[in-house]
């Protein structure tokens, strides 16, 4: 018989919120790859989306506001045979915590990263956040692109952008965001443009906005600077670009970080007898 | 303390000496921190203990570097209250630190660019000019060889045989080449035949040192032994972010991690360092963030997260002078009340200070085991001692053992009907099962949450959580470090401390004792929780004095907090920077005791 455990969660999030979406396309990839529970981690930031963590069965941990990647890569680093997946809302991931996602697009680190996108601040009732599109919403600030980001980031491994207005195609991305991450290729940032139907019901906008970039003819998601330019155009059209924006390969933190690591730093646990002579010799190179 | 046989006969005149200080100062690259290790060794060899500090007077142009070393057949934590030898190689290295010298005092006075300054030396020290830099670039075409030049003449004067002093710069160029080493013998020589010149025959030396039964001893400073400590206690993963005078710790880290197959990283900044940790902390490794003032307190919602939400974490913080930036290069112990009171809402924290490179290794072990057992944050306070450099006796790695707390393995986890993360416990622990352990789903929270780790704000609950995490501290509480008591157990007076300021006291109290004032001394080593002991030895003393390096009393505000009686304590501060000296502590409790 099983140990049983926490109950999974209901979703605490209005009827109609976009959430629901991304977390069942969450719940489909894990099952669809035969992920097992126990291997998860979700990570979750503060926010709406901060509760999804809650929700699936699986290990979950609700991180300090805007602090969900640092802590997700401490996580990754430790036990590289964990799925680690990071999961937060635009003002938790591109406001307070804009500078980790730089640094963590910089690092590569195997772990999937889903921002669900809605413009807004849910939980706290509707402020304008680093998204918010202009210019009769928040004229004073430009909306910040997170793919546009990724993409000038030469590291960056895998930049994608889905909308919850499209389940098959954001169950087929977050699939392929964890099969990026799960194989060792390095971090796979999913956006999801998931509309908060309180205080920023964009799916109206949206479901007329996005694009999927399979549809251009001969876009390759490996060439960066193509699929730059291709953002951009969109964008200029005033669309917003959807799909495998780019994919291609980049050496990974952990590759780099645990080279000198025979077994995860998270199992040498209380066993260090196997260390001794190492020991020894750095307290040897302190004599006088 | 045997004397060996071999050692040269005593020079009619040498000062003897088994306790030595001396500081070599200059511009930053003259030399002065090689000349002070090759005099380590040679120290070290006659089997003094020795103390080191860098930098011990203020900066007033970029580049003025001084550094002092202690020698002593008695253990020293602090630098002695006169300087011995001076070596100046720079006219600012008089202005700065001539004051310190004895009255006996010996300068050696690099005079190829300016005549020594006047009105700088006390009026008894001898001066010996030697034109270093010229001659080192006169005859050995490289102003950089004068450090070994001076250390030639140096020796000589501390009646040191020329052989000692060759073994002293081999040993500390043990890995040049031949073709290398050569150039730097030949400076040594050259200061050999100019102490030759001067009158410092071999044996004709100003001093003497004696010849001490050696021990097995290591040197290493309060930042490297802590890290060493938590090393040593399974300690593997480590993530921090540049700061004076932390960084230390993530370079030795960084050094010897790989060794043992951990890792050290640094990051984008002090809330991502910590947050790194707390993820490493999730997943099952032993973790450890350090930061001095400043980035410590960018941690503080973090240190409060793992207090909540229960997740191990060791924290050091080299406190230096603040508030703010403050003096970055410059001590304090001015983070006490940060340290022990930071952050939103009441949450179980341990708080270590220790006060000697032993104690530093010893916490680093005992925080990390702590950290795993009571599920919360364990800070280790350290002060300037971080950087201090001090001879030991090896560490005994024999000692260190590895505490797991409650960690169930797969068979305990499938043994039970339910898991819950937050179970409520009698002792207030819960059992604690990492991700990939089957069975052991789970959800970790700052939330107030329920036994499955379910987000509650029901108030029943409330009070139920807050309590068990508290208890976690009474579970623990016998396993904190008590305070260090020393001195006259029927004196009147009673000197509180903690940290760096223990071993001026211990010099300071064996001073007085010698004039008739009998002190009994208590050297906090756990600030939080205070501990009872600490309390009782307040109200066990007439008069108590806490000293401390911080100007807001901090540390005798949480004694009388815990109920130290606050009309018999006054307290001895001191918040310039400049690390105490046994003769500012010995004046200052005369003073009090003539008020």
């Amino acid at each position: 018989m099983m140990t049983e455990t926490y109950s999974p969660g209901q979703p605490i999030w209005c009827a109609g919120c976009g959430h629901f979406g991304v977390q069942g396309a969450l719940s489909y990839a894990l099952k669809a790859l035969n992920i097992p529970s126990h291997k998860t981690i979700i990570l979750a930031g503060i926010g709406c989306s901060g509760t999804i963590q809650n929700n699936l069965g699986t290990y979950g941990y609700h991180a300090m506001h805007g602090r969900v990647l640092p802590t997700a890569i401490g996580t990754a680093l430790a036990n590289p045979d964990l799925t680690v997946v990071a999961a937060g809302g635009d003002g938790d991931g591109y406001a307070i915590g804009a500078g980790h996602f730089v640094h963590t697009l910089k690092r590569n680190p195997s772990l999937v990263y889903i921002v669900m996108n809605n413009g807004i601040y849910g939980l706290t009732k509707g402020q304008d956040s680093p998204t918010k599109q202009g210019p009769e919403w928040a004229p004073e600030e430009e909306a910040l692109d997170a793919i546009a980001l990724g993409l000038s980031i030469q590291s960056s491994t895998f930049l994608a952008r889905g909308f919850t207005g499209a389940p098959e195609q954001l169950d087929q991305l977050i699939i392929k965001a964890l099969e990026h991450a799960h194989s060792g290729r390095g971090f796979a940032f999913i956006e999801v443009m998931s509309p908060c139907v309180t205080y920023n019901d964009t799916y109206p906008n949206w479901d007329a906005m996005v694009y999927d970039v399979a549809n251009i003819a001969g876009y390759d998601a490996g060439d960066r600077a193509a699929a730059f330019a291709a953002c951009l155009r969109l964008k200029e059209k005033n669309h917003i670009p959807t799909g495998i924006i780019y994919q291609g390969e980049h050496p990974t933190f952990e590759s780099a970080l645990l080279k000198n690591s025979t077994r995860p730093l998270a199992r040498v646990d209380a066993d260090t007898s196997g260390y001794r002579r190492q020991m020894d010799d750095i307290l040897s190179a302190c004599r006088v | 303390m045997n004397m060996q046989e071999g050692i040269m006969p005593v020079e009619a005149g040498a000062m003897v000496r088994d306790d030595l200080s001396v500081m070599v100062a200059g511009q930053g690259g003259d030399g002065s921190v090689t000349v002070i290790a090759f005099l380590a060794r040679a120290l070290s060899q006659r089997g003094l203990y020795l103390f080191r500090a860098n930098n011990i007077v203020s900066r007033i142009k970029g580049g003025h570097a001084a550094s002092a070393l202690r020698g002593s057949a008695m253990r020293r934590g602090c630098i002695g209250d006169r300087i011995d030898i001076l070596v100046a190689f720079d006219e600012e290295a008089i202005e700065k630190e001539g004051a310190l010298l004895a009255d006996d005092g010996v300068v050696i006075y690099d005079v190829s660019r300016e005549p020594i300054p006047e009105n700088f030396l006390p009026a008894g020290v001898r001066v010996i000019e030697v034109p270093f830099g010229r001659l080192s670039v006169r005859d050995l075409r490289r102003d950089l060889f004068k450090n070994c030049f001076a250390f030639g003449v140096l020796s000589r004067i501390l009646g040191l045989s020329d052989e000692e002093a060759l073994g002293c710069l081999k040993h500390r160029f043990r890995r040049l080449s031949a073709e290398l080493l050569q150039p730097n013998i030949s400076a040594l020589e050259h200061g050999f035949s100019f102490a030759d010149d001067l009158g410092f025959k071999i044996g004709h030396g100003l001093f003497s040192l004696p010849q001490l039964e050696k021990e097995d001893r290591i040197m290493i400073s309060g930042n490297e032994a802590t890290a060493f400590g938590f090393l040593a206690a399974g300690g593997r993963f480590f993530a921090g972010y540049p700061i004076t005078p932390a960084t230390d710790i993530m370079d030795w880290l960084k050094k010897n991690f790989p060794r043992v197959g951990g890792l050290a990283m640094q990051a984008e900044d002090e809330l991502a360092a910590i947050n790194l940790a707390i993820g490493a902390s999730l997943a099952g490794a032993r973790a450890m963030t350090a930061s001095s003032g400043p980035g410590v307190a960018l941690m503080q919602e973090s240190v409060g997260h793992c207090g909540s939400a229960e997740i191990p974490l060791v924290i050091v913080d080299c406190q230096r002078a603040g508030p703010s930036t403050g003096m970055p290069t410059k001590t304090g112990q001015g983070d006490i009340g940060m340290l022990t009171q930071g952050s939103n809402g009441d949450f179980p924290r341990i708080v270590l200070s220790p006060g000697s490179a032993e104690e530093c290794f010893e916490y680093g072990v005992l925080a990390t085991n702590l950290s795993q057992v009571a599920q919360c944050p364990v800070y280790i306070a350290l002060d300037d001692m971080c950087q201090f450099t001090y001879t030991v006796p090896v560490f005994d790695l024999d000692s260190v053992s590895i505490d797991k707390g409650k960690r169930p393995g797969a068979a305990e986890i499938a043994a039970l009907e339910e898991y819950r993360r937050y179970a409520l416990t009698e002792d207030g622990i819960s059992p604690r099962a990492i991700p990939g352990q089957p069975g052991g789903m789970n959800l970790v929270t700052g939330n107030e949450r329920n036994e499955w780790g379910q987000v509650s704000a029901d108030p029943e609950n409330r009070i139920r959580m807050v309590d068990k995490r508290a208890r976690k501290i009474e579970s623990i509480r016998h396993r904190l470090p008590k305070a260090l008591e020393w001195g006259d157990k029927n004196a009147e007076i009673g000197i509180i401390c903690t940290g760096m300021i223990g071993d001026v006291l211990a010099e300071a109290c064996e001073l007085l004792a010698e004039q008739g004032l009998k002190l009994k001394c208590h050297r906090l080593r756990t600030l939080w929780p205070v501990l009872d002991g600490s309390v009782a030895f307040a109200r066990s003393c007439k008069r108590v004095y806490v000293v401390e390096f911080n100007s807001g009393a901090q540390m005798a505000r949480l004694l009388k907090g815990a109920g130290a009686p606050a009309d018999n304590m006054k307290s001895i501060l001191q918040y310039d920077g400049v690390p105490m000296r046994t003769v500012q502590l010995i004046e200052a409790i005369l003073e009090m005791e003539q008020q």
